[in-house]
């Protein structure tokens, strides 16, 4: 029977991809929760100490501003992404001029690599060398000018829309597949009886798209929770802390302090603290399923 | 809000130019027909607005780039940051090639990532084809570790990481990203092959078996050559991704003879802050970038698909 030579091919064809897996990935990630109960010393000795370092972390102000930020990154990229995104995608639903030509410049970003576009922003945001100061004074809003990333009141705000811009593209792609699916026929009932395009977004649009809303938003949670190169690249935590993420932190534990341990027990807490945000997210923005 | 205006006027005649486009044969729309235009209506002028100012802010800091890898240094610092160069300093190309080691950076990362996409795709199909056709004990479980891999945030192991390559000797060495590169390919590619290979009816090995052909002969010969859209938009995607990891790079390469593009670019970036070499930051930059957007504009369509599917799961 060729199911039973079928069988044969199992293991063979597995194993080299198995392998890499484990290797690099697996393992990796098991021996961070056994890493997270060990303690480093500068010489790179480890000591078993169960879960102390889970107790410092508990206590550690560095730690809650990095979190405090990702949360910050998360809430404020929300706000910079979804509604744009959500009008954008809508606008390409609508079958305009130069759709193509928007459509690519409007996905671009989302195939160059974050280092680039993080160097990229770093010099447009450059106070006198930049593009957005003096931009803005020759429009005569000099009094928005500021040191973009060079101020701890913007430059959270600043890395993060730079993270969106990269971004947007992907979620647009994903609302406009939404867009298309939605059923014509209710749309073009909606617009015989008399409503208006914002009504017809607002009351048909909108609600039909929520399980969809859910998810992006979701992924969009899971994904700035490990925001790092952008903030790496562009202010490296500073100033003051004030774009220090979870990510960073890590980092910045493992190489300057040489201190795997707590680094690793970092990494977990994210991983629950991830998992528990979406989640909530996932309850919280649930509804019972419309029925149409 | 003077230049609102502009910007509203913008894409009005960028549309007609770009939208017929009859001459190039368009990529394959599904359905015949191309889909009509809507006519306009007052709602649009909004849209036009939108993607307008979208369009134009990127669109502008590009050609920023640009312009500014056609200065020299001190035409920067004292010129404003919209005045055009002076002349066309192709020299600035030349510059970062050679001196500041672009040429270096873009040879390793093309070998870094063609290599990683090939080892990423090859064993990503090999490992595809039993979870997708075969029944057996463990299938579930061994697809469930692939898929991990798309759900728990890979920046969370590389402390361990970092420990595992130092005790492999892998450290600091382009075959070390190549592996961790192709490794991270595959929870992707798996998932995406498996689904792939499971809209083929299963008519094909029972036919081949009849044949007297034998399963890897079957595999190699039959389902493969029917994998060809599959495979060609998982390699795409691997290679993107590939070409602009910055993560990695940064945690195991530390020879600025090794380094990719990305990390190779940002080493300039911080050096430049010191320094004053930025004329060939940014024509390094416009290196980076360009073939990556033209790349993009052939294959945008394969593109924009499987992104769509990697974020879908990600």
């Amino acid at each position: 029977m060729h199911k039973a030579a079928q069988r044969r091919i199992i293991i063979p064809f597995l194993i080299p991809a198995l392998a890499l897996l484990g290797v690099f990935f697996l393992y990796p990630l098991v021996k961070t929760v056994d890493l997270s109960l060990n303690e480093f010393s500068r010489t790179g000795t480890m000591r078993f100490v169960g879960l102390d370092q889970y107790r410092l972390l508990a206590g550690d102000p560095d730690f809650f501003n990095s979190l405090k930020n990702t949360f910050l990154i998360t809430l404020i990229g929300s706000g910079m992404l979804f509604p744009p995104a959500m009008a954008i995608a809508w606008a390409l639903s609508q079958r305009i001029h130069g759709e193509r030509f928007f459509r690519f410049v409007v996905f671009a970003p989302v195939v160059l690599s974050v280092a680039v576009v993080s160097l990229m922003w770093k010099f447009l945001y450059h106070p006198t060398l930049g593009l957005i100061n003096p931009a803005l004074k020759s429009m005569g809003l000099g009094a928005l000018a500021k040191t973009w990333l060079g101020d701890p009141a913007t430059a959270l705000a600043a890395v993060t829309f730079v993270s969106v811009w990269h971004g947007i593209g992907i979620w647009i792609v994903l609302l406009c597949a939404g867009f298309e699916r939605l059923p014509t026929d209710v749309l073009q009932a909606a617009r015989i009886d008399g409503a208006g395009e914002w009504r017809v977004f607002r009351s048909i649009m909108l609600p039909m798209m929520r399980d969809l809303l859910r998810m992006l938003a979701i992924l969009w949670v899971v994904q700035s929770l490990q925001s790092f190169a952008f903030v790496y690249i562009l202010t490296g935590g500073g100033p003051f802390g004030s774009t220090d993420t979870v990510g960073t932190l890590m980092y910045r534990i493992a190489f300057d302090r040489a201190d795997f341990g707590y680094a690793a027990a970092i990494g977990v807490v994210l991983v629950a603290v991830m998992l528990a945000a979406a989640k909530i997210l996932d309850k919280v923005m649930k509804r019972d399923d419309l029925q149409y | 809000m003077t230049s609102s205006t502009d910007l509203a006027a913008q894409p009005a005649p960028a549309g007609p130019v770009d939208a017929p486009s009859p001459p190039v044969p368009a990529p394959p729309r599904r359905g015949a027909s191309p889909r009509p235009r809507a006519p306009f209506r007052p709602h649009h002028l909004f849209f036009y607005l939108l993607l307008g100012v979208v369009a134009l802010s990127s669109v502008s800091a590009y050609a920023w780039v640009f312009n500014v890898s056609m200065k020299t240094n001190a035409e920067f610092i004292s010129s404003p940051p919209w005045q055009v160069a002076d002349g066309w300093r192709w020299e600035n190309y030349a510059n970062a090639w050679d001196r500041a080691n672009i040429g270096l950076f873009f040879g390793n990362s093309v070998v870094v990532s063609v290599a990683s996409t090939a080892i990423g795709v090859v064993l990503a199909v090999f490992a595809a084809y039993p979870l997708a056709r075969i029944t057996f004990r463990f299938s579930g479980l061994v697809l469930g570790a692939f898929l991990l891999g798309l759900m728990i945030p890979w920046m969370v192991t590389f402390a361990p990481l970092y420990l595992i390559m130092q005790d492999l000797g892998l450290l600091d060495s382009r075959i070390g990203l190549v592996l961790v590169y192709a490794t991270y390919n595959l929870p992707f590619n798996v998932f995406v092959l498996v689904g792939f290979m499971k809209t083929l009816p299963y008519e094909l090995e029972e036919a081949a078996a009849m044949d007297g052909a034998g399963p890897t002969r079957t595999f190699l010969s039959v389902i493969l050559p029917l994998m060809g859209p599959g495979l060609a938009s998982v390699a795409i995607i691997s290679f993107l991704q590939n070409w602009n990891e910055f993560f990695y790079a940064l945690l195991l390469i530390h020879t600025p003879e090794k380094m990719p593009l990305p990390l190779g670019l940002f080493q300039l970036g911080q050096a430049a802050d010191y320094g004053t070499n930025w004329a060939t930051l940014f024509a390094g930059m416009m290196i980076t970038v360009t073939p990556v957007l033209l790349g993009f504009a052939l294959l945008q369509k394969h593109i924009t698909k499987g992104l769509t599917a990697g974020a879908l799961k990600g």
